[in-house]
């Protein structure tokens, strides 16, 4: 096993962890190294291919891929280190972490370490939903990956669940795959996005927007043949072959619990204090894994501000 | 070994219907002798109809019916599939189980269950005083009055089990038919044949594990000895994080429709809790309910308060095969050359070798001549359980090669190696299920955000469906 050193781990390589990095090497940090456990670095907006990226940062709109790109490159520039497909897998001291990767294993000792590991949705298991376990049910995140990284085939009609801001982006990577969106379901009374980004969507595609509406019930054996709701008039079946869990996030949060960091209750994050300190001395958090839910700019603010304050 | 057949004969001396995990034990008995055996299957894999949803707990039989068949299987059973699963490498763990009381005449049946469990020759259980129970498990809601210790209960990974014993009768020689279901027997003098999706097959003796549809099959012959009720038990899994909360199967006090709600860890290092007994009509009703789930949510709020607070990764609802009679269905019918095994309810898991000793025996009363006997080639399941070395850890295995450091499923930690492994081995899996069973990924809490089209892909690229 292989040990090493350096003066700032990042764990994470989205837009918080990779402008954290950057800002680390303009600040003078000299071995500042960033880890990613998929093949490429970038997060989420690797696969967000639609337009919505970059404005409060990089001050023009571009999508997910571009945003990306822009920030690895940067990174790498700035002479931060970058190691892909490598997984930070425990806490073997107080700030010495252990990673595995094609590479084999390693640990690394580091004065500050960041945890930059973003944000998932909750499936359907988590959110508990009765029913058959068919074919067809998706969360935004795998159906991006679905559509935009492997071109695969995805239905013909889908429910949405949830009316963010995430959900709209649902829409728009389901009509870039020629599926029909024909419903956007949300307990609440009313959508949780902006209303130009709404009435801007639900214009373009068509699709009705079904507040105080909850699902029931996933139906379909094989396949997603529909789902099950409760309206105020009432139950309905509607059908569709595809279903679309949105947002309802749950932070990243395996590595701060493993390493016994302060959690909060309420948002499942860790616990930071103004300059993003958790319960450990030199351990940091950023980004999305501290809910609630940010876009990438501000997760990327975030990330560059932290080193102004602190260090 | 077994008689190796040419890849066109349609004839064999044993087919089998059904490769849960009770037909392909007997598979696997039966290919240590000269016949040429026929396992044959309607699903795309083994073991995914009722073997593949349960709660995946060695049994010591210490509550059965004494005196029972089941009994004797099943405390038969414990001891060989613990040694098998050494022998193969089956992730297990001898976690014991704690059957705790909540209440005064719960507690009362205790010393009832504890003279049970001697009855049916299990005699290391002992009772738990209130302290010493929340000392062993802290995290156990209030209102616990004690319990029973059953050290013997342990835990298994289910599905490596069916899949070891499959893989071992076909590469003694025996053939695995599958997506081919039996829609029709018809007999001659000397042979069964099967009719079905995918042709004619015939065999001079046949099994029938045909699990939930084993009354079916038995109608094919006339035979009414019992009808089979699907008992639905849903489950709800809860994330890994979830697993430092229990040490000990934490059983209820079992009632008449079953063992009860419980929790218990996995050896995949997660935490279970159900089952929920419900009996239904409809044999493939494997949907889970929304009052069922509302009711385990209940259930494991007042055992154990804080798993409700953890993620929920996985729910699932399996069906177990009971009939109008408390004891496992297994007869000979010697006249036709048929062995009937049916009724195998809640405990098939734990009994699966012990059934296919016995129905091996009731086979040669009938007149099946086995020939000799012999060893069966040497095989090993890669290891799915938390308490071995896992390959992304192993730093020597990736050294070897690479891919095995590669994670493509995060949340289980499961490596592009151990796909690329499942996919060639002898009886791949079909689709991403079946990968799931044989490695875990997409079996994890992201449910798929994170590595969903990954694996879709690698399997698309394999052959095989999404
Ligand atoms: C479908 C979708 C559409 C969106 N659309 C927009 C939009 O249009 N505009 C916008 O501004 N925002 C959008 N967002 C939000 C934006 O993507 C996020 O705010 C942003 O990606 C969060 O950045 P982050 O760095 O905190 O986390 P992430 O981008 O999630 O990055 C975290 C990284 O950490 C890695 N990681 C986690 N654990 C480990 C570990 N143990 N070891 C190694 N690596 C690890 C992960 O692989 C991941 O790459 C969208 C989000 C989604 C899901
Ligand atoms: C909720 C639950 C919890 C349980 N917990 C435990 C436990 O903790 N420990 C334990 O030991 N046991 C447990 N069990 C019991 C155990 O799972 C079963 O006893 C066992 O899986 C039965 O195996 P089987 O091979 O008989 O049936 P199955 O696995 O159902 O196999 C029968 C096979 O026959 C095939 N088939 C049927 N008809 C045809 C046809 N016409 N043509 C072709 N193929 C056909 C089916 O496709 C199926 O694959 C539990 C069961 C349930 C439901």
């Amino acid at each position: 096993m292989k040990v090493s050193g350096v003066d700032l781990l990042i764990v994470g390589a989205g837009p918080a962890g990779l402008a954290a990095a950057i800002a680390a090497k303009q600040s003078g940090l000299s071995r500042v190294r960033v880890i990613e456990r998929e093949r490429e670095a970038g997060g989420v907006p690797r696969h967000s291919f639609h337009t919505g990226y970059g404005m409060r940062d990089l001050h023009r709109v571009m999508n997910g891929p571009r945003y990306a790109a822009r920030y690895i490159s940067h990174t790498l520039d700035s002479g931060a280190e970058i190691s892909t497909s490598t997984t930070a897998i425990d806490w073997v001291g107080e700030r010495t972490i252990a990673l595995t990767s094609p590479r084999g294993l390693e640990e690394v000792t580091a004065d500050r370490i960041i945890l930059a590991t973003g944000a998932r949705e909750r499936g359907r298991n988590a959110r508990v939903v009765a029913g058959t376990r068919p074919a067809g049910i998706y969360t935004t995140g795998s159906l991006q990956q679905s559509v935009y990284l492997r071109h695969q085939e995805i239905g013909s009609r889908a429910v949405i669940i949830g009316a963010e801001h995430v959900s709209f982006s649902a829409v728009m990577t389901l009509a870039h795959a020629n599926v029909e969106t024909v419903a956007m379901l949300t307990s609440e009374a009313h959508h949780q996005s902006y209303f130009p980004l709404h009435w801007g969507t639900a214009l373009r595609y068509r699709y009705s927007l079904r507040t105080k509406t909850e699902l029931l019930e996933i139906l379909g054996r094989d396949r997603v043949s529909g789902v099950r709701v409760l309206t105020p008039r009432g139950e309905e079946v509607i059908e569709c072959d595809t279903v679309v869990f949105s947002a309802d996030w749950i932070p990243d949060h395996e590595l701060a619990r493993r390493g016994g960091l302060q959690m909060s209750d309420v948002t499942k994050s860790p616990i930071v204090n103004h300059l993003h300190e958790t319960s450990r001395a030199g351990v940091y958090a950023i980004g999305n894994l501290l809910l609630p839910i940010k876009s990438a700019d501000q997760c990327a603010l975030e990330g560059s501000s932290l080193l102004s304050k602190n260090w | 070994m077994a008689k190796r057949v040419a890849p066109h004969v349609r004839t064999f001396d044993v087919a089998i219907i059904g490769a849960g995990v009770v037909g392909a034990a007997i598979a696997r008995e039966l290919a240590h002798f000269e016949l040429s055996i026929l396992l044959i299957d309607a699903k795309s894999d083994v073991g995914a109809g009722t073997s593949k949803a349960n709660t995946a707990i060695l049994h010591t039989g210490f509550d059965m019916v004494p005196g029972s068949l089941e009994s004797r299987l099943v405390s038969r059973g414990y001891a060989l599939l613990r040694d098998y699963a050494r022998e193969v490498g089956i992730s297990f763990e001898s976690c014991g189980a704690l059957l705790v009381a909540w209440n005064d005449e719960e507690l009362a049946n205790l010393s009832k269950i504890q003279e049970k469990a001697i009855a049916n020759g299990y005699h290391e259980t002992y009772l738990v005083g209130v302290d010493a129970l929340y000392a062993k498990e802290p995290h156990l809601g209030s209102g616990a009055l004690g319990a029973l210790a059953v050290p013997g209960e342990w835990i298994i990974d289910p599905w490596s089990t069916t899949l070891a014993y499959a893989t071992q009768a076909k590469s003694a020689g025996a053939i695995l038919q599958l997506n081919t279901r039996v829609e029709r027997i018809s007999q001659s003098a000397h042979l069964h044949t099967l009719h079905t999706n995918q042709g004619e097959f015939e065999a001079r003796y046949l099994v029938n594990a045909a699990g939930l549809y084993s009354d079916v099959i038995d109608a094919e012959f006339g035979f009414e000895d019992f009808v089979v009720t699907p008992r639905r038990g849903e489950l709800m899994v809860f994330d890994k994080l979830a697993r430092s909360l229990v040490s000990h199967i934490l059983l209820p006090v079992p009632s008449s429709m079953g063992k009860g709600v419980l929790v218990s860890p996995t050896v995949f290092g997660n935490v279970m809790l159900g089952p929920t007994a419900e009996n239904l009509s409809d044999k493939r009703a494997t949907e889970s309910s929304i009052a069922g789930l509302a009711f385990l949510q209940e259930k494991g709020r007042k055992i154990m308060p804080a798993l409700l607070d953890e993620e929920i990764t996985a729910i699932y609802a399996g069906l177990r095969a009971a009939t109008e009679h408390p004891d496992f269905q297994i007869s000979l019918h010697a006249p036709q050359r048929y062995v009937t095994v049916g009724g195998i309810r809640s405990t098939g898991l734990t009994a699966s070798m012990a059934i296919a000793e016995h129905v091996r025996d009731l086979l040669t009363t009938s007149g099946l001549d086995l020939g000799q006997q012999g060893d069966l080639p040497a095989i090993h399941i890669p290891a799915l359980g938390e308490s071995g070395v896992r390959p992304y850890l192993n730093d020597e295995l990736i050294a070897a090669t690479p891919s095995y450091g590669e994670i493509v499923c995060h949340c289980e930690r499961v490596t592009r190696g151990e796909i690329d492994a499942a996919m060639i081995s002898p009886i791949p899996p079909r689709d991403q299920a079946a990968l799931g069973r044989r490695t875990r990924a997409t079996l994890g809490r992201c449910q798929g955000f994170y590595c969903h089209a990954e694996v879709r892909a690698l399997l698309e690229n394999a052959g095989g469906a999404l």
